[in-house]
């Protein structure tokens, strides 16, 4: 939902004449709405503007990022960054996976997801 | 004797190694867990704006979905489970003179294989400042906006995104850099 939230954040900022850039780790749903500038992290959600820890990393990332916002040729403009998050790519196989998950498990998940909209909800309607 | 060329071998990548296709997955999941499908915002047209201003001298905002810390509502720490109770459902705005205290334990991030113990991951404002002082941006936007993650396209469209421009209007900044988390 983050990557959501800002590809439309971006879309209405540039339409309104400020340039953007975007920084994430999902890809599709980015590129799927449609935004002026987009840097891809091939990173675990969560590490939209570099590895932990890591300062050259980050400053690569935004780097790269400012280079895109400065010099992007027209909209849909999406660069990869050249960065791995490790050697071995099968992390990427995890991310809601439902093939490790039993009917129990798949039952607990459905429980906790409608306590989690129950606070979401309430939260909400006092905000 | 007769001698060949080295064979020369092309070796692929894995076929499970490309970007992860999160709408399908996300589909996937709740579709088995009995919800319906999302429909995810989607456009053919995209809004261009080019940087009317060298970087050098242009005021450049950063947008985030990271949380304020909100002491009285629970685990939001590095690798906290999901935390609904700590999301947002207004536009918020704080300084940038020093790095607050936002966190994401309330947005679906990767647990399993990162914790978001290091706030650089997900806001980038120590590595902007560092951009403006080598010179590369002209200076930050006072303040840093934070954009509440609504599943409704409707509310983040007709009034998030509304208030996030005025705000960046109020501002004065040049452009925007947008970190999801």
């Amino acid at each position: 939902m983050c990557h959501q939230t800002v590809s439309l954040a971006a879309r209405h900022l540039e339409a309104n004449g400020i340039s953007t850039v975007i920084m994430g780790c999902a890809k599709d749903i980015v590129e799927h709405c449609g935004v002026p500038r987009f840097l891809f992290s091939d990173f675990p959600l969560g590490n939209s503007a570099g590895r932990p820890f890591d300062v050259e990393s980050q400053a690569r990332t935004l780097e790269l990022a400012l280079e895109i916002l400065k010099s992007a040729p027209g909209a849909r403009t999406t660069m990869q960054s050249p960065l791995r998050w490790s050697a071995d790519a099968s992390w990427k196989c995890d991310y809601l996976d439902l093939t490790k998950l039993s009917p129990e498990k798949i039952a607990e998940r459905r429980k906790e997801f409608d306590e989690v909209k129950t606070i979401a909800r309430a939260k909400r309607e006092t905000s | 004797m007769t001698t060949s060329a080295p064979e020369s071998k092309t070796v692929f990548a894995a076929e499970h190694d490309v970007p992860i296709p999160y709408m399908q997955r996300t589909r996937d999941y709740y579709l088995t867990l009995g919800y319906s499908p999302y429909r995810w915002a989607h456009f053919v047209e995209v809004p261009f704006t080019p940087l009317g201003t060298p970087l050098s001298r242009a005021r450049v905002a950063l947008i985030t979905t990271a949380a304020p810390f909100q002491p009285k509502v629970g685990d939001q720490g590095p690798g906290a489970a999901y935390n609904a109770a700590a999301k947002f459902y207004q536009v918020y705005s704080v300084s940038t003179e020093s790095v607050p205290d936002l966190r994401i334990s309330h947005v679906g991030y990767d647990r399993l294989h990162t914790s978001a113990a290091d706030i650089n991951t997900y806001l980038p404002l120590a590595r902007m400042k560092d951009a403006v002082a080598a010179g590369r941006i002209g200076a930050l936007g006072p303040r840093l906006h934070g954009a509440p993650t609504n599943r409704s396209h409707r509310v983040t469209t007709e009034t998030d995104c509304p208030e996030i421009l005025r705000r960046c209007r109020e501002d004065g900044v040049d452009a925007a850099v947008l970190v999801p988390s």
